[in-house]
């Protein structure tokens, strides 16, 4: 059975995301042989309210959809990154994959029946009409969201190019209530977009991780040396910031393309002899060994923690921004021939150090906080994994997440500045803005870390 | 075999509640021989497909599931995709709920509450209990419970962190209206009894019944009510009675359809229809029962009457018995049954709807009263204190074009006050009605003719 790892946050729904190519259908066969009858009496006890319902609803219920809210609801109380695609769903994530749909650019994930906006896609119409990381839907063309499940909010978005929604969204604590008219457009998510970034630095930004993600990185990296060419290159950024995760095995090959040798993540399910190793190919790193810089914010999640990790452990990039997201879990789809997917967490993972980010997040090596306007105080946040009903638990100093906001504008930018400066080797206490707080742990000598090794 | 049902109307889940069941309950066997074989073939698709899904969580999970945990998640998913009022019910909520029906007392609050959008919303206080006297309003969403964040915990989870020992507090964080104005309440509990029918003699002549809501104890305490003011107000001393229903959230049908009973001699009180046509369930007056002497009658009605309380209003209106006065009710025109499962709890279902006595449904619609007076808000409440109804809630059942949202459910807790209660003892008095109308008061043109109604009969 072909599996595929997924580690995005929400659902991607502007996004042409994700996985799954042609995918064989499963085959359940494996069941414990010590929980028969137990499990027997569990299915029992399923049968008898199903059958129930058939016989005795006040209206002829459809037995399809009520499967499907069995399932949606039973993986609903595991965690909240396992849920159920139905077969619309679940065509929908593989059409995403050809690259084009209408629909608003916004990743959003539920909350306890609350509609959220994990973040907006860059270049969309939703980014352009001003929607935030946090904000909450509660209301699409004028139909309240409470109670609509995340795929018929999906569903109602979505739409005809050209064609408007109205989205009324509560931001902040404050709770404002705000309208916001947004016009379809076809979504192309470009997983990656790039430019030399001061005539020298090459800018790489990785809004989420799709199939096309490591093709784009190389296709950027190879533009580089066009633009800037031989040694006139200083380093690299690399800007996960708002990253909500994706494809695990493109995660992987991102950290190729800067290390050439070492373990990269390691995955571990329920049994210990489960533990995949994912390690550098050697020959895979693009980069030449140049200087790289990561930005992170609160919104970057899963796969953007896979990478920010293991280059943090390998002392290969300097990280700067603030704490991730702390979503340490893999998540498989698994195909049930014409009914659709699940999405189920089936692993935890581990950077090249050992540690689980899970609930915790990633210090970055360098906090960098960014100037945050009046109006949007204390509403760009993000709560991260470890506020998260129901989430794998993490010990006992688990974090919740920190600040999602990026300035529309690259000047205001402190976070992509302190990168500049640092790559281009400007003293740290010059770069250090009035605002940054030391890092909380001992923070790796910088320019030691960007440089060539 | 035997499957004992109880008929169920309410639409809120009770805050506490304290002793036995309803005795031995025969488990379910549904599955032999209760399969249409027309979609058996189907049936077997769907189970099978949720077995696979189920031995797969089972098998790949991250961590060892709790197999329990995932079915009963599995059946509330299915419940809760119904509609809002079909959930599942653990062996310990279904004994809560059977204590409560029982009218039985426990350690608690007074609140009823159901969840909404992942907080539990105040469906209202219980008279006369310490929710009431701190002033905890129907529609307030608790967002916190002893500084522990309501969003996230299930509906049974909150009600078992509120009730406790009597004269323990309990601290409520409370989001109240439009603008969510935050609000803390210490709340001492206390033991609560679900003390159904309260009643005295208002204005020295009128018998004043209220119903908090409709368990087992309903009908007696109804009738030693009305034995109590033949005693005190005696014989033609009674003007009438005012049967007050505001804020009473529903109950048992069988009891809705004994306190109709009592009021009305013959005729139909209501009727309920499931699926199919030939499972019409048609419940009339036994002669004989009516123990009011067919005098005046007024129902009082809210936005937070729902159910049992409206199968009694619609059935007094429809039966020209009584003139309600009010606003429009609820509009849950659905009947629950409680299905036990053995020793796993039961399944509260949605069997039928039911139609009062003219044949209407008031699903989603609610009862218009046949006098409109509204409660003078305070000026801190206003906005505050409206139910949405029916239906506003999602995934309700549906009913035709002409669906109505809710209405004010604030009674103001001095009676001299109390708008809705005046206008009812000044119509039983026979005041003139262009008198009785106070700004608040508008009637209803196409209904009005109050005071004929009320007339003996």
């Amino acid at each position: 059975m072909r599996k595929v790892s997924y580690l995005v946050l929400g659902a991607a729904f502007g996004a042409a995301a994700a996985a799954a190519m042609p995918q064989a259908s499963a085959v359940f066969a494996n069941g414990a042989f010590a929980a028969a009858a137990d499990t027997y009496r569990q299915l029992n006890l399923f049968g008898d309210v199903f059958e129930k319902i058939r016989t005795d609803y006040v209206e002829k219920p459809d037995e399809g959809k009520l499967v499907e809210a069995a399932i949606n609801g039973m993986l609903a109380s595991l965690d909240p990154h396992s849920s159920y695609m139905d077969a619309k769903a679940f065509k929908d994530m593989q059409v995403q994959t050809k690259g084009e749909f209408g629909g608003l650019g916004i990743e959003v994930t539920q909350e306890d029946g609350v509609l959220k906006v994990v973040t907006p896609i860059d270049d969309t119409p939703a980014a352009k009409a001003g929607i935030m990381s946090g904000d909450v839907i509660i209301a699409i063309d004028g139909e309240t969201a409470a109670g609509l499940t995340l795929d018929q909010a999906v569903d109602k978005m979505r739409g005809p190019i050209n064609s408007a929604v109205n989205l009324k969204v509560q931001r902040g604590p404050n709770k404002d209530v705000k309208d916001i008219k947004i016009v379809r457009d076809v979504i192309k998510v470009q997983s990656v977009r790039s430019h030399v970034e001061d005539g020298d630095i090459g800018y790489i930004r990785i809004t989420q991780f799709t199939e096309q993600t490591f093709d784009g990185l190389k296709a950027a990296m190879d533009k580089f040396r066009t633009d800037a060419p031989g040694d006139k290159l200083k380093g690299y950024i690399i800007d996960l910031r708002n990253n909500p995760g994706g494809l695990l095995d493109q995660s992987i090959e991102v950290v190729n393309a800067f290390i050439d040798k070492g373990e990269i993540v390691s995955t571990r399910g329920r049994n210990a002899d489960e533990t995949q190793r994912f390690n550098a190919r050697p020959g895979g790193d693009l980069s030449h060994g140049k200087p790289v810089v990561v930005l992170i914010n609160g919104g970057s999640a899963s796969a953007s923690e896979i990478v920010s990790g293991a280059l943090q452990d390998h002392k290969r990039a300097t990280l700067i921004g603030t704490r991730s997201f702390g979503k340490g879990s893999v998540q498989t789809i698994m195909p049930l021939g014409e009914n659709g997917a699940l999405r189920l967490t089936t692993a935890r993972y581990y950077t090249p150090s050992g540690r689980s980010i899970q609930a915790k997040g990633i210090e970055p090596d360098i906090q960098v906080l960014e100037d945050v306007p009046d109006d949007l105080k204390g509403k760009d946040d993000t709560k991260g994994e470890a506020s998260l009903k129901g989430h794998l638990k993490n010990g006992e100093d688990e974090k919740t997440g920190s600040q999602a906001y990026v300035p529309p504008d690259a000047k205001n930018d402190k976070q992509l500045i302190a990168a500049v400066d640092l790559l281009h080797g400007v003293k740290k206490a010059a770069v250090e803005p009035p605002k940054t707080d030391a890092p909380a742990t001992a923070p790796v000598p910088a320019t030691d870390a960007a440089k060539p090794n | 075999m035997i499957l004992r049902k109880i008929s169920y109307l309410a639409f809120g889940a009770l805050v506490g509640a304290a002793s036995v069941g309803f005795g031995a309950q025969p488990s379910l066997n549904l599955l032999a021989g209760a399969v249409r074989p027309a979609a058996a073939a189907n049936s077997a698709d769907q189970l099978g497909l949720f077995s696979k899904v189920f031995e797969k969580v089972r098998s790949t999970y991250v961590e060892k599931p709790d197999d329990d945990k995932l079915v009963v998640g599995a059946i509330n998913g299915m419940l809760a995709s119904l509609d809002p009022h079909s959930n599942y019910l653990d062996a310990k909520t279904l004994h809560d709920f059977q204590q409560t029906m029982k009218g039985e007392e426990f350690g608690g609050l007074g609140l009823e509450v159901m969840q909404e959008g992942g907080l539990v919303k105040v469906v209202s206080p219980i008279d006369e209990t310490p929710a009431a006297r701190a002033g905890v309003l129907s529609g307030d969403l608790i967002i916190g419970i002893d500084d522990a964040p309501v969003q996230g915990m299930t509906l049974k989870e909150a009600v078992d962190k509120m009730r406790g020992a009597a004269n323990t507090p309990v601290r409520l964080k409370i989001s109240r209206g439009a603008d969510k104005q935050e609000r803390l309440f210490t709340i001492v509990r206390e033991i609560i009894h679900v003390q159904s029918v309260r009643s005295h003699l208002e204005a020295g002549d009128i018998g004043y019944i209220r119903i908090t809501q409709f368990n087992q104890q309903t009908t007696d305490g109804l009738k030693k009510a009305m034995e109590k003011f033949q005693a005190n107000g005696g014989g033609d001393k009674l003007k009438g009675y005012i049967l007050d229903l505001r804020n009473n959230p529903g109950g048992l049908l069988n009891q809705s359809v004994q306190v109709v009973n009592a009021f009305l001699d013959h005729g139909e009180i209501v009727s309920t229809r499931g699926r199919n046509a030939d499972q019409a369930q048609h419940y009339n007056a036994r002669p004989g029962s009516d123990i009011s002497q067919g005098k005046p009658l007024v129902v009082l009605i809210n936005g937070g009457s729902a159910s049992a309380s409206e199968i009694v209003s619609g059935a007094l209106q429809d039966q020209k018995r009584a003139t309600l006065i009010g606003t429009r009710t609820f509009g849950k025109g659905s009947v629950q049954t409680v299905l036990p499962l053995g020793d796993n709890g039961a399944v509260k279902l949605t069997t039928a709807r039911y139609y009062t006595p003219s044949g209407r449904s008031i699903q989603a619609k609610g009862i218009t009263p046949d006098i409109k007076v509204l409660e003078d808000i305070p000026d801190d409440l206003k906005g505050k204190v409206d139910t949405k109804g029916e239906a506003a809630l999602p995934a309700h059942l549906k009913n035709g074009d002409d669906e109505k949202g809710g209405s004010d459910a604030y009674v103001p807790p001095d009676a001299a006050k109390d708008t809705q209660l005046i206008a009812a003892v000044d119509l039983l008095h026979n005041v003139r009605k262009a008198e009785t109308t106070t700004p608040g008061i508008a009637a209803d043109p196409a209904k009005s003719g109050g005071v004929a109604q009320v007339k003996p009969n």
